[in-house]
């Protein structure tokens, strides 16, 4: 590993502008708890699957909490039960102090897939909530389109999502999410389909959005940058139970840009996540039980 | 660079639109082309004689008119059967029992001259028992005045005409019921064209009565054919609309709710199993005499494969989309509204194409309950007469009009669902394979 033969600080240490942004933020209102949770689940054919493991977790006000973790380690099922889509089997899960009973417009959803309503144009994808709380025709246009606005997609209000690349259709869908003014938006992968550079984008976009409306964000992410430059904690969990293994504080300062992925702190902070979601094992590279199927002399490496 | 060939023949992939286009053209033509070439070239087939002279056998007492049909293997004996009983006339031999038995013989011989006359326009239809225009035929055949060309009458049989003349213009010139001759006149040889069996007439023949049945002018008190058709119409419709009326809201309740399913699917399932004709005696003591009955039969045989089709449509809807609609604050009420009923239309529509086809097969069956009824009745009693010619155009009609109604509805799914790629309609193909510009092209967006 390259990175560790560099001089890192360790992912502990915080500068004062980031300390004292901590003890601001942790002094605001919490806005979900999750306590004790646990979730099973039961295949038809009886097995049980603990998918959740005694997890707890409190999220402040407009905080980016990212979750983190090997596949299956229960990160969906984390947010869908916090989203009020799936039952809890014990434990309970709070927003602003109450139980989640179900699901609500108070906690808007972006999901991986592409859940635009294929019937309805942008505009309307964007006013769907708006018009479930029952709000007005024209009010609900107004509100739609300047949130269209503001994730730039103002020239396609009346296109149809399959008009649509995938990252302007999740930039709607963020839009929509956001138009219900949730108090928490979960965003499970919301960009795991894009390639590099509209992700990046999509990045920079979705910071600035953060910025300027209230809203608390967890996001579930596997990309380790992704989760570093985002966030301002990050829960990683562990796989089969999944368990809470460990809250990190991001110790790079904000506002964020794209020139602090090389940041000793965010690499520090990258690196030690690398190593609790794999750790080093030797076996991971050992040579494969092959027989030579080439010619002689026609190596490749 | 050197045009690529692309072949015909390539797993999964789509050909393109002018070959898909000449390929549709071609699943009619080749049918059409195989009922031509069966009907009309000669050699293929034609398994049968028709008449054009009918075959009176005084020994057997089937009698072939003008226009029966008889196998090539059946037709020489009747020949030489009739040529027998000629030889015996001629030696005298009389196998009748009386003068008035030889001269009622004579008459239906002179008779069979009718078919001839009709064929060439001499005489109409009505008149071939009219034995005294039939009398002037024979006179005009026999002396050249009159020549037939269709049929062309065998040199054997105007023989024949001229030694009946002779014997005929010897008692009188003119018909008079009590001046027919004593001894057997000759009987005229059975003449016929090679022809396929009644149940296949050619397509001319197809076309010209089912223009003449449309176009008839009934007697009063009848059923014009555009009368028939609009109840028949009505039946398909109204049984199938009733059965949308009650199918579609219930099915997309059972696809909704597990609560609505598990009451209702399982004694739908089964009642589907009930074949729908068995209850067509009960419809009848039920609705009664007219449309009623029917209407319920279509209803039945539609209405329980409707419901389980549509639930299940209904079950197929993305249940993502169900999710992020309820974060979006929708209430199950809303969810119905706003999401399953539009998410589930496109198929839905599909869906009801396809059993309004089902709608249409029950028909048939439908219309034979009770008092017969509609197209199907005189496909039943034309049918039974064996009046193939006449049965065919409304069997074609009933499949044209469900297949352009089902072409129609395809065309029309984009218009109705404009945020559907929809494949190009059959004729927008058309329109391709002429290169006419089509107003469909719009811009996509990027
Ligand atoms: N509806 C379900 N029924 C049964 N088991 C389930 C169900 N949903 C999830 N699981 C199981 O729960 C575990 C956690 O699944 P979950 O989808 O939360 O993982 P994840 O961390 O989101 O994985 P990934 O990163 O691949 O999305 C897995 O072992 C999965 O098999
Ligand atoms: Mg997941």
């Amino acid at each position: 590993m390259n990175s560790s033969q560099l001089q890192l600080p360790s992912y502990l240490e915080q500068s004062d502008a980031v300390r004292s942004r901590f003890t601001e933020l942790k002094e605001r209102e919490s806005v979900l708890t999750a306590k004790n949770l646990s979730k099973v689940f039961t295949s038809p054919q009886g097995k049980k699957i603990v998918a959740l493991d005694n997890v707890n977790l409190e999220v402040k006000r407009r905080e980016f909490l990212s979750i983190i973790g090997p596949s299956g380690c229960g990160k969906s099922t984390l947010m869908r039960i916090l989203a009020g889509l799936e039952t809890v089997t014990d434990g309970v899960a709070q927003l602003d102090g109450k139980t989640i009973e179900g699901p609500g417009a108070e906690r808007g959803m972006v999901f991986q897939g592409y859940t635009l309503f294929p019937w309805l144009t942008v505009k309307k994808n964007v006013m769907f909530g708006l018009k479930m709380k029952g709000v007005g025709g024209v009010t609900a246009e107004q509100e739609a389109l300047q949130w269209i606005e503001l994730v730039g997609l103002s020239k396609f209000a009346e296109s149809y999502p399959h008009q649509l690349s995938g990252g302007m259709k999740q930039r709607v869908a963020i839009a929509r999410a956001l138009a219900t003014k949730p108090r928490v938006l979960f965003m499970d992968e919301p960009f795991g389909a894009l390639d590099a550079q509209t992700r990046a984008q999509m990045q920079h976009y979705l910071l600035q959005i953060w910025k300027n409306v209230d809203v608390t964000i967890v996001f579930i992410t596997h990309d380790l940058d992704e989760a570093v430059y985002l966030s301002d904690r990050i829960l990683v969990l562990e796989a089969n139970p999944g368990k809470v293994q460990e809250h990190i504080e991001v110790p790079v300062p904000r506002p964020r840009t794209p020139e602090q992925f090389l940041h000793p702190a965010f690499l520090a902070t990258k690196n030690h996540i690398e190593h609790l979601i794999h750790p080093p094992a030797e076996d991971l590279y050992d040579d494969l039980p092959m027989l030579k199927m080439t010619k002689l002399g026609d190596e490749v490496e | 660079m050197p045009k690529q060939k692309t072949p015909w023949l390539r797993v999964h992939k789509p050909l393109s639109k002018k070959r898909q286009t000449f390929l549709t053209i071609l699943s009619f033509l080749i049918p059409i082309l195989l009922w031509c070439a069966v009907s009309y070239t000669p050699f293929i087939w034609h398994p049968d004689i028709k008449l054009d002279i009918s075959a009176n056998r005084s020994d057997v007492t089937t009698v072939y008119t003008a226009g029966d049909r008889l196998s090539k293997e059946y037709f020489p004996t009747f020949v030489d059967a009739v040529r027998k009983a000629n030889a015996d006339a001629t030696a005298g031999i009389n196998p009748n029992a009386s003068p008035r038995a030889t001269r009622r013989s004579n008459q239906k011989d002179l008779r069979q001259i009718g078919a001839v006359a009709v064929k060439n326009g001499w005489l109409e239809h009505e008149q071939t028992e009219d034995d005294a225009a039939l009398y002037h035929i024979w006179r005009d055949l026999a002396t050249g005045t009159k020549i037939s060309k269709s049929p062309q009458l065998s040199e054997e049989n105007l023989t024949i005409i001229k030694q009946n003349w002779a014997t005929l213009s010897a008692t009188s010139p003119d018909y008079k019921s009590s001046s027919l001759p004593e001894t057997p006149i000759l009987k005229l040889i059975p003449q016929g064209t090679a022809s396929n069996p009644v149940y296949l007439p050619a397509p001319h023949e197809v076309i010209t009565t089912g223009w003449r049945d449309f176009n008839a002018s009934v007697e009063e008190g009848e059923i014009t054919m555009s009368a028939r058709f609009l109840q028949s119409i009505k039946i398909v419709f109204g049984g199938f609309l009733l059965s949308c009326l009650i199918g579609i809201p219930l099915g997309i309740m059972c696809g909704t709710f597990d609560f609505f399913s598990r009451l209702f699917e399982p004694f739908i399932d089964f009642f589907r199993y009930l074949p729908a004709p068995t209850f067509s005696t009960l419809l009848v003591a039920i609705f009664l005499a007219n449309d009623a009955p029917k209407i319920a039969l279509v209803f039945v045989g539609t209405f329980f494969q409707m419901v389980l089709i549509i639930s299940k449509t209904t079950r197929l809807l993305d249940h993502s989309l169900l999710e992020a609609a309820q974060t979006l604050g929708a209430k199950p009420t809303q969810l119905l509204k706003n999401v399953v009923v539009p998410g589930i239309l496109p198929n839905l529509y599909d869906d009801l194409r396809i059993l309004l086809g089902w709608a249409w097969t029950w028909l048939v069956i439908a219309e034979l309950i009770g008092v017969k009824s509609g197209l199907t009745e005189f496909i039943e009693t034309q049918g039974r007469y064996r009046n193939f010619d006449r049965v065919f155009p409304i069997i074609f009609m009933i499949g044209f009009v469900g297949f352009f109604t089902d072409q129609i509805l395809a065309y029309s799914k984009g218009f109705f669902f404009p945020w559907l790629r929809v494949g190009s309609s059959p004729l927008e193909r058309l329109r391709q394979f002429f290169g006419v510009p089509s107003d469909q092209n719009k811009s996509k967006a990027v």
